[in-house]
């Protein structure tokens, strides 16, 4: 009886997404239109390039400062746990006016001013994850520890913290990397054309081609959140293995 | 209407499993296991993790079921009664109590279930706080109590109910050391007083050994021995039982025709329990760190050894003595007689066992 | 864990100036960073919410955003959130509870993984994945039409007030799911265990001891829904053609087109508006959070 109430969720999620397969259903054109549409590369592209561009400044701000924040100054751990959840409470439409009316000139021309935003965006998940994994790996202990066999800065940060956050930083660029190439709010109200926005319009045309890209993104992205679930946890229980093994 | 005298009735049960088995997937949790408990018994079952105590226990308490067997209390089948109808009282090794109610209002719970009406409810309440001695703590949560006060609010919400059989889960295994031993005392008190019928399960043997007045000793889903405390350091009928309670020397010996072992140059029986080993054979010898004891260097049969270890137990000092091929024989004497001998020294011993129990090489 | 609570944005301002002289060098990359892009932004924003058309001090914008049109776009959003909150946060509470009971490892992390991708799937093909079914062409109207049942007969329109409730409650869901599993966890066996050998059965459980437990963390929960369904702006845009008016929407058309317009300070004044119901409603949320684990001290 249990599986029955159990296959309701199930069903209606797996329904709908089938609803939505009747573009594809009945034929590839759909997919194919889109493909052709003009603009396709190169919004595709500029989208690509700012997520990379937050990732990668996401990567350079928050690593270090969490990293150091955790083992040389804890007690700024709380300022840092509250500003890294204000982007949560503070709805991005406030933010995008706040952008409008604050931000210079020279900054709002450039449309690499959205990679600024996505990292704020993606603050409080970024920091979530790596705050995670070093708490979870006793930082300061260990870089105590490596100090005291005589490491110098550069070898402890090489050997012993890189490979303890290593899991928590791909989590961390991949968040915000997914997280900006979704991006849809920020984006339309700053004026500004990205792959997410562009759908829209471009789907107006074409409801059902839209709506298969749709179902497609939703799709990959599950599949990709389960791939990342079960690489995470095969990880950890390989990284404990080890650990076990060398203490037994 | 004399109220201790139904009272002590009904706590005091006899409760007998007879064949109770249980498996999950293709683990056996219990084979075949076997226990009567008198009326105002106190029983350990002791063992390793995964040793299937706590299965036992909760099989008791009709938290979990049996694959097969019979589970009577007084005579009546338990074993297709619901957890709600067994009036048994349970204390958990830790979460034991309600967070959201007061101490209170956790000891009146069974009572209010059972529809009792305030007024007695808080006359059964008092008693059993004053009980466990916590009456000052009845307004408070259960976060603002220590782990050992904790336990015993959980006490007192058992025993509320009054009980047919009073059923203990490791319940001190979370506690520090020292509040240990004082809740297992009063455990045992309460217990004594109240002529309960109980079922400790541990993992302790010292908490076994000290209260109980039989531990079962349980290995793997099977109940090895069940006896007095004494009788079973003493005189341990398996070689798990023998190595599991009181530490033992592990000494390669050799059974040099049946019924005898030679083992560190002496000749000694073997334990009843273990003579269904024939001659010629290597086995491994039990031997109890009290048994062996230091002599003089001509006494005849003795072994001779280097000390390596020494460690002050207060009225016994415990020494460690390597005797060769890396075996580290360990023996406890009283502390005034080896004062002087220091780590280095030679030394020689002798065991002084009338059998000895082994187990196959 | 947090220990403060934002009262208001010159709060943050003054705290602000007061860290800057004493933050550690290494620091202080994050926290430029985060004061340019974030802080000052928001400081910003609250300046020009008092500011009039000549640039002068005035509550004009906050009075017209508290009466007419713009008020009315307050209480409908206020409205769509707390309906779809309480929606989502009921069905999620019976779902979350449903696979924490049934589901075995395996269908769990599928399960999370699907919750987390619908609830953080802005907007964009969530919107587009209903009207594929419910709209006026959509398969599921075209089904029940075959079936003699005409949805759109009535006053029902996916475009609509009803329709909005519909598909925020899809994605109010795997968020409550997400955020309510955690405290399901916090039930503990012995509890269930003490009730059953007390006498108890699965009412009084509840009643007495689950209920009780998991009721700050569903309140919690339902705020983070609220701030979330007031909040969100790409399904509505997505959605409706301006015949909803919600406040995020109502911000959208005014900072549309020329940043200078006169326009933008009432924009501020709106987007302020945001903020704070968002800070209020989250500080709800943070509060209930610490009430839950006050007991999970042991």
């Amino acid at each position: 009886m249990a599986t029955l109430i159990f296959f309701i969720p199930l069903t209606a999620a797996a329904e709908f997404s089938f609803r939505g397969d009747f573009g594809k259903g009945h034929s590839f054109t759909n997919y194919i239109w889109l493909l052709k549409q003009d603009g396709f590369l190169e919004n595709l592209l500029i989208t690509l390039q700012l997520g990379a561009i937050a990732g990668i400044l996401n990567l350079l701000l928050m690593v270090p400062t969490a990293v150091i924040t955790n083992i040389k100054f804890p007690k700024w751990r709380p300022v840092l746990d509250f500003i890294c959840i204000l982007p949560l409470i503070i709805p991005v439409v406030s933010l995008a006016v706040g952008a409008q009316v604050a931000m210079p000139e020279f900054l709002q021309n450039s449309q690499y001013e959205l990679a600024f935003f996505f990292v704020i965006i993606a603050l409080p998940f970024t920091y979530r994850t790596l705050d995670n994994a070093l708490v979870s790996v006793e930082l300061k202990t260990l870089v105590e520890a490596s100090r005291n066999l005589g490491a110098g800065w550069f070898l402890t940060i090489v050997r012993v913290i890189f490979p303890s956050i290593r899991t928590g930083v791909i989590g961390a660029i991949f968040l915000s990397f997914a997280l900006s190439l979704g991006e849809y709010t920020l984006t339309v109200l700053l004026h500004w054309t990205t792959f997410p926005t562009w759908t829209v319009i471009a789907s107006q045309q074409n409801i059902l081609g839209a709506i298969a890209l749709s179902v497609f993104s939703l799709v990959g992205a599950v599949l990709l959140m389960i791939f990342i679930s079960i690489f995470a946890n095969k990880r950890n229980k390989r990284l404990n293995q080890q650990v076990e093994e060398e203490f037994a | 209407m004399n109220l201790d005298a139904q009272q002590s009735n009904r706590l005091s049960s006899k409760l007998e499993l007879t064949d109770i088995s249980r498996r999950f997937g293709a683990v056996v949790a219990l084979d075949r296991f076997n226990l009567t408990v008198e009326p105002g018994e106190l029983i350990a079952l002791l063992g390793p993790s995964g040793c299937g105590k706590t299965t036992a226990l909760r099989i008791i308490a009709g938290l979990e079921s049996a694959d097969s067997g019979k589970l009577e209390v007084n005579g009546i089948d338990y074993i297709s009664k619901p957890a709600n109808h067994r009036d048994m009282g349970m204390v958990f090794q830790s979460y034991s109590l309600f967070p959201n109610m007061t101490v209170q209002e956790n000891i009146e719970y069974g009572l209010r279930v059972r529809k009792m009406e305030p007024a007695k409810r808080a006359k059964i309440v008092g008693e059993k706080l004053e009980l466990v001695a916590l009456g000052s703590k009845a307004k408070n949560f259960p976060h603002q109590l220590s782990g050992g006060q904790q336990q015993r609010v959980a006490l007192a919400r058992a025993l509320a109910i009054e009980p047919t059989v009073l059923l203990l889960d490791e319940p001190l295994s979370a506690l520090d050391a020292k509040v240990r031993t004082q809740i297992r005392e009063e455990i045992r008190r309460i217990q004594l007083d109240l002529g309960i019928t109980t079922i400790f399960v541990t993992h302790d043997q010292e908490e076994a050994m000290s209260i109980a007045d039989r531990v079962g000793v349980m290995n793997q889903g099977n109940l090895e021995q069940i006896d007095k405390p004494i009788a079973l350091y003493n005189k341990p009928t398996t070689p798990f039982v023998a190595s599991f309670v009181g530490l033992a020397n592990r000494i390669p010996a050799h059974v040099s025709e049946k019924g005898n072992v030679k083992v560190l140059g002496q000749k000694i029986p073997l334990s009843p329990f273990s003579s269904d080993i024939d001659g010629g054979k290597n086995v491994v010898a039990l031997i109890r760190p009290e048994s062996l004891h230091i002599v003089s260097s001509n006494e005849t049969e003795s072994t001779v050894g280097t000390v390596v270890f020494k460690s002050f137990l207060g009225p016994l000092t415990k020494l460690g003595v390597d005797i060769g091929e890396g075996l580290i024989v360990h023996l406890n004497e009283l502390s005034k007689e080896v004062r002087k001998i220091e780590i280095g020294e030679k030394i020689s011993i002798k065991i002084f066992a009338e059998e000895i129990m082994v187990e196959s090489a | 864990m947090k220990t403060e609570t934002v009262t208001s944005r010159s709060d943050v301002i003054a705290r602000r100036s007061f860290f800057i002289s004493r933050i550690p060098l290494p620091l202080l990359p994050f926290f430029l960073f985060v004061g340019f892009f974030l802080l000052w932004p928001i400081a910003v924003l609250v300046v020009r919410s008092f500011k009039g058309k000549k640039n002068e001090w005035t509550l004009a914008n906050f009075d017209a955003a508290l009466h007419g049109p713009y008020f009315h776009s307050f209480v409908s959003s206020i409205k769509l959130a707390s309906t779809t909150a309480l929606s989502g946060s009921i069905i999620g509470a019976f779902f979350a509870y449903v696979i924490y009971k049934y589901a075995g490892n395996r269908l769990t992390v599928i399960l999370d993984s699907i919750s987390a991708v619908f609830a953080n799937s802005g907007g964009v093909p969530l919107a587009f994945m209903f009207i594929a079914a419910f709209g006026m062409q959509g398969l599921v109207t075209k089904t029940l039409k075959n079936l003699g049942i005409d949805i759109y007969a009535g006053h029902f329109s996916l475009f609509s007030f009803t329709g909005l409730v519909l598909v925020y409650t899809f994605f109010q869901v795997p968020i409550m799911i997400l955020v309510f599993k955690p405290a399901l966890h916090g039930l503990k066996k012995e509890w269930s265990d003490a009730n059953s050998s007390l006498g108890g059965n699965s009412l009084t459980y509840w009643m007495r001891i689950g209920i009780p437990i998991l009721t700050p963390a569903f309140l919690g929960a339902f705020l983070l829904l609220f701030a979330s369904g007031f909040s969100a702006y790409a399904t509505a845009r997505a959605m409706t053609a301006g015949n909803v008016p919600l406040v995020p929407l109502v911000i959208g058309t005014l900072i549309d087109g020329n940043v200078i317009s006169n326009e933008a300070n009432l924009g501020s004044a709106l987007a302020v508006g945001m903020i704070f119901i968002a800070v209020i409603t989250m500080s709800g949320y943070l509060l209930a959070q610490k009430y839950a684990s006050r007991w999970r001290t042991k």
